[in-house]
């Protein structure tokens, strides 16, 4: 019994580390409409950035809020340069964009990070372990599985229950209408992409103390991601939350029971998921952006 | 030019005099992006390190460095070989990081004859059906390190209850293949074996199934990554020095796994062809140390080692490349010494028979986990043609 408890715990802290690595991409595919195949750079910098700071001997807990706001810094910096003028257009060119700007990102971090796998330096209380009904279980995923359901939750609240939200999502529907009650729609976009950077860093950061960091995370990364909130549903942030969890047990349980078929029950359950339900696992019905 | 007209007349070289001067062109093929970038950069930090100390000479006359970079991808790999042969006149080639990248380009090599150090790639298939005579492999096959670990799990760990774990792809199959082979053949018998995709991100559900199965070992190879993230979360866990954690040499890296890793790696057993801790590498780790910061690990030492036997057979002919029948008898007729050990090549394959170090991990005076040398098994030479 405390076996499968245990598992399930594992199952929970994957879900939250899949939801952690979709969180900015669920902001700027879902609410944006914008194809960001950088968002796994922005990950993989925060990873960095949590890491650099973690060895620097600062104080550790603002690592996360470091990689933050540096990402969003930078999101905002190429909101401002490149991603403003992609918007309106059409997805592809915006594919074309983002993934010419993910290898530029891969090179500099690698000349700037080196090319080595880099493990943060967690301080003691997060190292340790706990003992749940007689099985070891790491402090550090249930730090992550609390902060994960807090920043989702957050997160839902924001953008689906409040005007700013409503604004965003506004936005991306009927621009001109936005622009007719007064709202600036082109700095409510900037805020977004910032924001939206500055999640996925976080995630990054949060992700390194189970993941690492490397080259060709990035990538990885950003299929999970793609995975998590197109299968999720495209036009809401429960569909994200939803979607990370079946995919977080999923491939726990497949890894318990059948390791060699992982990566092929979680994909063909995915698959499957997505031709039951073309729009994503939950949709909002009725209203079609 | 004069001094060296002399000596190749003196030698009765059929060398012209101007040719001396002009440089010997040594490609290095490596992966400096993709997935094994960083131990490629590692192999070209050790091959520099060589050229430097030697002045980038051998046999006489300068060297040229090229670098190419595979990508990790076998066809990159075809590319820049052919490249390197017919645009750039390489004379010689070594390197190669990926095991699929060593087979792809191995026909093209053959065909051309072209003299080819295979560094670090560790496919058997190189030193059996796939051995060609002027390709040398100045490195360990799979079999080398999963026999030996074999042969030391038996004796000394436990002639049963043990178990695999390995990352789903051709290296894995090999090493825990050759593993299994030898321990059962010793009358050893293994429980349980676990395969996982490569790029495996979260290994708790199967960690914990190795804390409920309880096993006497686990001989595990994940590379990179992913052996960094098995370790960790094995001490996350609370495994870590409760599990005796055996595999070969890349599963505890002293450059590529370690520094991340950390204290996870403690305790971890491995047969590997390299050690800093070895006495033939004691030189190279500590040059090494000044010039990267950091101790040697395999592939900084492959690069390294490479550069030395290529200047063993290219000093027995004075430096005339297209004397290869020369350089082969050379490299067959006496062992190099290297930063690996006495390396003698295999004349059935031209495979190296190499000393194996049982290495355990351990914390050295700084507190450092260092792969530490317990035991060599001397001369281990591959079945090669007659596996």
């Amino acid at each position: 019994m405390s076996y499968y408890l245990v598992q399930s715990l594992n199952a929970l802290s994957f879900s939250v580390l899949l939801l952690l690595t979709g969180l900015g991409l669920a902001l700027v595919l879902n609410l944006m409409n914008f194809i960001n195949l950088a968002h796994g750079s922005f990950f993989l910098l925060g990873g960095y950035v949590a890491i650099q700071w973690l060895a620097s001997g600062a104080p550790w807990w603002l690592a996360f809020p470091a990689a933050f706001l540096l990402t969003a810094v930078i999101g905002l910096v190429l909101d401002r340069l490149a991603f403003a003028r992609f918007y309106a257009r059409p997805h592809l060119m915006q594919v074309l964009l983002t993934y010419g700007l993910s290898v530029v990102f891969a090179d500099l971090m690698r000349w700037g990070f080196s090319a080595d796998t880099l493990s943060p330096a967690l301080p003691a209380i997060l190292r340790g372990g706990v003992w749940i009904a007689g099985l070891p279980f790491p402090s550090y995923r249930l730090f992550l599985i609390g902060i994960g359901l807090l920043l989702a939750l957050t997160l839902w609240y924001a953008l689906d229950k409040t005007l700013w939200g409503a604004a965003l999502r506004a936005c991306v529907i009927d621009r001109d209408i936005v622009e007719t009650l007064g709202l600036n729609a082109r700095k409510i976009f900037s805020a977004g992409m910032a924001l939206a950077a500055g999640l996925a860093g976080l995630g990054g950061a949060l992700g390194a103390g189970m993941l690492s960091a490397y080259p060709g995370l990035d990538e990885e990364v950003l299929i999970l991601a793609l995975l998590v909130v197109v299968t999720g549903g495209l036009d809401n942030f429960k569909g994200t939350v939803a979607c990370a969890v079946l995919l977080g047990f999923v491939t726990t349980f497949s890894r318990v029971w059948w390791p060699e078929f992982a990566n092929f029950i979680t994909l063909a359950i995915m698959a499957g998921v997505l031709v039951a339900y073309p729009d994503g696992l939950v949709t909002r019905g009725g209203r079609k952006a | 030019m004069l001094a060296g007209g002399a000596a190749s007349l003196a030698l009765g070289m059929p060398m012209p005099a101007r040719a001396r001067d002009t440089p010997i062109k040594i490609a290095l093929i490596t992966s400096l992006s993709g997935p094994f970038a960083s131990l490629g950069e590692s192999m070209r930090a050790g091959l520099s390190l060589y050229m430097e100390e030697i002045g980038h000479q051998m046999g006489g006359r300068p060297v040229k460095l090229l670098v190419e970079d595979d990508q990790g991808k076998p066809d990159e790999a075809v590319r820049k070989v052919r490249k390197l042969l017919s645009q750039d006149k390489a004379d010689v080639l070594c390197g190669v990081i990926s095991a699929a990248a060593a087979l792809a380009i191995r026909d093209i090599v053959a065909d051309a004859q072209a003299l080819t150090f295979i560094s670090n790639a560790s496919a058997n298939a190189l030193a059996r059906e796939a051995a060609s005579p002027y390709i040398f492999r100045p490195t360990k096959t799979s079999w080398m390190l999963g026999h030996t670990s074999a042969l030391w799990a038996y004796e000394h760990l436990a002639k049963q209850g043990g178990m695999t774990l390995a990352s789903d792809y051709a290296a894995g199959r090999e090493y825990i293949g050759d593993f299994k082979t030898t321990y059962t053949e010793r009358g050893g018998q293994l429980d349980r074996q676990v395969w996982t995709p490569l790029g495996t991100s979260d290994f708790a559900p199967i960690i914990m199934n190795i804390a409920a199965a309880n096993p006497a070992f686990v001989y595990a190879f994940l590379p990179g990554s992913d052996a960094v993230r098995f370790l960790q979360q094995m001490r996350d866990y609370q495994l870590h020095g409760k599990v005796r954690i055996m595999g070969p040499g890349a599963l505890l890296d002293q450059e590529d796994v370690l520094p991340a890793a950390g204290d996870a790696g403690l305790g971890g057993l491995n047969t590997f062809h390299q050690s800093p801790d070895a006495p033939s590498s004691a030189a190279f780790a500590q040059a090494y140390k000044k010039s990267r910061n950091r101790l040697p690990g395999e592939a900084s030492t492959s690069g390294y080692a490479t550069g030395q036997v290529i200047k063993a057979g290219l000093d027995a002919v004075n430096g005339d490349v297209s004397r290869k029948a020369d350089i082969k008898t050379r490299l067959l007729d006496g062992a190099v010494e290297t930063a690996f050990g006495p390396m003698q090549f295999d004349p059935r394959n031209n495979q190296a028979v190499l000393d194996i170090y049982v290495n355990e991990v351990r914390a050295n005076d700084d507190g450092v986990p260092l792969n530490t040398v317990i035991h060599t098994y001397k001369g281990i030479r591959d079945p090669g043609p007659s596996a």
